[in-house]
């Protein structure tokens, strides 16, 4: 128990709450989070609390990282809440018992304050809390039954003015165009609200506004929910973060809030300490290992002389994740920008590239864009070449790309279709397993099938691309493997202009440490997620 | 100038900026245009300096040779003479009293000197050390940023993230290159009366969302000086949105949406949202012109190839192509019919793609004249956009007020250049005889052409001043009601 000793940092978890937990307390399975817990807990269930938290909340955000169909993410998610921290409904029928109910409901609460401090520290790990524990409440509010968020609803007080019959008469053809989830208007109950509090519905056209008022269903209202939730945990968590310098002589809670923090910020590809040893000159014969996006770009670089903004962030970032040093890069683009003066080029662009390096300004030091930030974030608008070829293409010109790669059309109607179902990643995936087969000379049924041949097995071992670096090192190291068999240095079955590229490659020690170094740093990160991947239909 | 920042690029202020916090990886990218660079064409190829007796500018050549003489001499004669600093001043300070303000004192201004430097983070204790140092610097152009909890200057004397902008005018930024793969009449920096049809078309759908749907009332639109416009929206509510709400309000208008290899940018459900239901009215009448008349969409095999790329099939495409390409020189409006005649037939006999083809006419009416955003200068509270009346360093133009009342009217090419307003100032000064003892004397403004649209500017102004009176004195009685 961490009782006497550290009355400092229980006062913090804990201020002058009555000792018992009881249906008070905890009358549903959500919970606004507003008081501290009230009881005293030992050390061992302190971290084990957090600890579990995490998985759920990590299993949550995976899971929607990956555009799988509501089905999918339902799956992922509740069987990493089932074994971390289930959380029993109030059904009659539930086979909790009163006591269960309570003590999950006590491990929600009190993981969630363990979180909250050890996610207070930073601006950074406030927002990963943040957007994480939303998609968590999220997640359990539209679970709830419809009785049960009521009455959850009514206790929290919050002050949400009703439309009259009379307005949603006058308003009714307008509320129906505005949602096509609308059912029948006058059974509906609207909210009237001030447009900036559904920011989310107003920027998808999802509610009908009028002078700055929002005319939300009740349906709709998980989003006022949210936002509640939002705003005050957001607030709760800056007095938080500004509490908390009154812990560090705490020397037994802070490193356990530290070590949780640390674990986990997601997968990122950062580039290694060594970086810096691609040269220049080497990017055209990378760019057989590249993935769609960053082939098209390099090739639109190439012709335009000329890359936009959103482009050269997305390939520059690409460029500087596998190797390409500061120097290098700045003489990369340069060179590549070829009608510009080097005075022309040193006062637009030579600045973005260095401070991208972390070279200048804040001095963060970028990573390379993933594929779910390539596709959810900043799509491209005309003239742009970034984005992702699966997502941002139509169909025919995707067609065409792919048929430039000699994908046959069996395979492209495959990735079309998956494309359709939105399936961006798996597209990319398959793109890979494809074109990969080709490079090395096996089929791709065999790669499919996953046959005990080495190479085959590695194409197949593969993950779903998340990550256009990931694409580029599988490629590469696989590239590797197939010439280390083959003992030639040169892949019979690999096109020309590959083989080429390899064999200068192959023999750069350096630049292989380099990858694999990184390549196991991913591996290591990946290991939490990996209850979700086979949930991914291939 | 001892406490100036001088970089060879404005975005030296990311480096304080990016410190503001921001919330997520996708928003700290997005800091990274805070500035635009991409203004791609002005790099691609050479552009001329106007200033240059010997050149003319790309475009808008018809009184170029009014722009002649030493371009420092001119603005310096601009900013001495005609910047109009006192309606400048009440707009920027938001209380009607001539007391500097929060709103003035720590607003961020960005001076861009004529040799490309950018000095951002400027601020002021008034609008006379404002001015002292517009006419020192002597700057081609500058920029309003956000307003920030401390004044930009002080910035240094508290941690980075302890900088952060507060409020800032809710903008609109649109400019022309973004309509170059539907605009056949000029191309890049060059403008013409007829692609400022798009122009035209976008202040009227954006204006009227902003007063109808989000209550907005205090919207004043301005010409960027050569072939884009500016919107800005100074309500208080607006000024206070966060970058989500923006956002909100950004993609409640967007619609175009793609990349170079996407045909078809336009995404809409069956039944229109009411905010696009009414766009949709704007559309329609101005899709005839711009497609048939101006731009010629219709004309021309190179033009119509890419509106039939929008399709999203290829045997209606060839069904309409083979249709257009037998009698070519048919009038536009016919051609059209032909367009949703034969997507109608083929509806009727697959009904399974009327799904894929029943909106495809509404949608390339939509594509062809609906606004294009520049979203990240909307998003972003602290991104900067250049300020009202400024000089446009490639043409010369003072960047003026537009009334929207009239927006149809506007002719991209009317605005005056500084040459004419210093030959209407002489015209005035040698037939009005100084005015004698007692009478009012006229600033050197209200002697020109810039008279009308300053006076338009103090009209914009005169009504926000009287809603931050009203709520000033609302406030008062709430707050004396609490004083026990």
């Amino acid at each position: 128990m961490f009782t006497q000793q550290n009355r400092k940092s229980r006062q913090l978890l804990a201020s002058g709450i009555k000792s018992t937990y009881d249906d008070e307390l905890y009358p549903t399975r959500l919970n606004f989070y507003r008081e501290p817990p009230p009881l005293e807990i030992s050390i061992e269930e302190f971290e084990q609390f957090a600890l579990d938290r995490m998985q759920v909340l990590q299993a949550l955000l995976t899971a929607q990282m990956r555009n799988l169909t509501p089905e999918q993410l339902d799956k992922a998610v509740g069987e990493a809440i089932k074994k971390y921290m289930p959380m029993s409904p109030n059904t009659k029928g539930s086979s909790a018992t009163h006591r269960q109910l309570m003590e999950e409901r006590r491990k929600d609460h009190i993981s969630h304050f363990i979180l909250r401090l050890a996610y207070s520290r930073s601006q950074e790990l406030r927002s990963w809390f943040l957007r994480a524990e939303c998609a968590l409440f999220r997640y359990r509010f539209e679970k709830e039954m419809l009785k049960d968020q009521l009455e959850f609803l009514e206790k929290q007080n919050l002050s949400w003015k009703k439309v009259s019959d009379e307005d949603k008469r006058l308003l009714r053809e307008k509320l129906k165009a505005s949602s096509f989830k609308a059912g029948n208007i006058d059974e509906e109950t609207y909210f009237e609200v001030d447009f900036e509090r559904v920011a989310g519905l107003v920027g998808r056209r999802q509610v009908y506004i009028q002078a700055g008022k929002a005319f939300v269903r009740l349906s709709d209202q998980v989003v006022l929910v949210l936002d509640e939730f939002k705003e005050r945990l957001s607030h709760a968590l800056e007095v938080t973060g500004r509490a908390l310098p009154r812990m560090d002589e705490d020397d037994r809670l802070m490193p356990v809030l530290n070590n949780i923090n640390k674990q986990y910020l997601g997968r990122e590809f950062t580039t290694s300490a060594i970086a810096g040893e691609i040269q220049a000159g080497d990017v055209d014969s990378l760019k057989v290992h590249m993935p769609l996006c960053m082939e098209h770009l390099h090739d639109e670089l190439r012709r335009e002389k000329h890359t936009r903004h959103g482009g050269r962030m997305q390939y520059g970032l690409f460029l500087k994740g596998i190797g390409l040093s500061l120097e290098q890069a700045l003489l990369f683009w340069q060179m590549a920008f070829e009608k510009l003066t080097p005075d022309q080029f040193n006062k637009q662009y030579a600045y973005n590239v260095r401070h991208s390096y972390g070279m200048e300004g804040k001095r963060t030091d970028y990573t390379p864009y993933s594929c779910k930030s390539i596709i959810m974030n900043n799509a491209p608008g005309p003239g742009d070449h970034h984005g992702c070829p699966f997502r941002h293409f139509s169909a025919p010109n995707l067609r065409a790309q792919l048929a430039a790669h000699n994908v046959d059309e069996f395979d492209t109607d495959d990735i079309i279709h998956k494309v359709q179902q939105r399936h961006y990643q798996i597209a990319c995936t398959r793109y890979y397993e494809v074109t990969r087969a080709k490079m090395v000379g096996i089929s791709a049924e065999n790669v499919k099938g996953g046959l005990s041949d080495s190479t085959a097995g590695m194409i197949a071992s593969q993950e779903v691309i998340e990550h256009p670096n990931q694409f580029f090192e599988q490629s590469y190291l696989l590239m590797k493997s197939k010439n280390g068999e083959t003992g030639d240095g040169t892949s019979s079955a690999a096109g020309a202009g590959a083989a080429g590229g390899m064999d200068g490659l192959i023999a750069s020690a350096p630049l292989d440490a380099t990858v694999r170094g990184r390549y196991t740093y991913k591996k290591a990160g990946a290991s939490i997620s990996s209850n979700v991947q086979h949930d991914i239909d291939m | 100038m001892s406490d100036m920042d001088i970089d060879h690029d404005p975005s030296e202020a990311q480096a304080t900026v990016e410190a503001g916090q921001p919330e997520n990886q996708a928003e700290k990218d997005e800091l990274e245009h805070l500035f635009d660079m991409d203004d791609d064409s002005e790099f691609m190829k050479e552009v001329n300096n106007p200033w240059m007796p010997s050149s003319k500018p790309s475009g808008l050549s018809s009184n170029a040779d009014d722009i002649a003489g030493d371009i420092h001499q001119q603005l310096m004669l601009y900013y001495r003479h005609f910047f109009p600093f006192k309606p400048f001043f009440q707009w920027l300070n938001y209380d009607p009293s001539a007391k500097p303000s929060k709103s003035f004192l720590n607003r961020e201004i960005c001076w861009t000197l004529m040799d490309d430097t950018f000095i951002r983070f400027q601020s002021y204790r008034n609008i006379d050390e404002l001015k002292q140092d517009m006419v020192r610097l002597n700057p081609a152009k500058f920029d309003l940023g956000a307003i920030y909890n401390i004044r930009p200057k002080d910035r240094h004397m508290v941690r980075p993230a302890a900088f952060i902008p507060v409020s800032k005018e809710m903008v609109f930024d649109i400019d022309m290159t973004d309509y170059d793969e539907i605009r056949t009449c000029c191309s890049g920096a060059d403008v013409c009366k007829k692609c400022w049809e798009f122009m035209t078309v976008a202040m009227k759908i954006i204006d009227v969302a902003m007063r109808d749907d989000f209550g907005f009332k205090h919207i004043l639109w301005v010409y960027s000086g050569r072939r884009g416009i500016h919107c800005w929206i100074a309500d208080e509510r607006a000024r206070k949105l966060n970058n989500e709400q923006r956002k909100a309000i950004v993609s409640y208008m967007e619609v175009i949406k793609g990349g170079t290899q996407q045909g078809k940018k336009v995404k809409l459900p069956n039944v229109l949202h009411p905010s696009l239901a009414r766009s949709y009215e704007t559309v329609d009448h101005h899709f005839r012109n711009i497609a048939f008349e101006s731009q010629e969409i219709l004309t021309k095999p190179e033009n119509w190839e890419k509106m039939l790329s929008v399709i999203p099939d290829e045997d209606v495409q060839a069904q309409i192509r083979r249709q257009w390409e037998s009698a070519p020189t048919r009038a536009p409006a016919l051609k059209w019919n032909e367009l949703k005649d034969i997507i109608g037939e083929e509806i009727a006999e697959h009904p399974g793609k009327r799904q894929l083809l029943e909106n495809i006419p509404r949608d390339i009416m939509f594509q062809y004249t609906y606004p294009r955003l520049d979203d990240k200068v909307s998003i972003n509270i602290n991104h900067l956009l250049k300020s009202p009346f400024c000089i446009h360093p490639k043409t010369g133009r003072v960047c003026v007020p537009i009334q929207i009342e009239h927006c149809e009217d506007f002719d991209p090419m009317s605005p005056p250049t500084v040459p004419k307003l210093v030959q209407e100032l002489n015209e005035y000064d040698t037939t009005h005889p100084s005015p004698s003892e007692g009478e009012a004397k006229l600033q050197d403004w209200q002697k020109t052409s810039l008279r009308e649209h300053v006076e338009y500017f103090e009209k914009f102004l005169k009504g926000l001043s009287r809603e931050i009176r009203e709520k000033k004195r609302v406030d008062g009685a709430s707050s004396k009601s609490l004083d026990f």
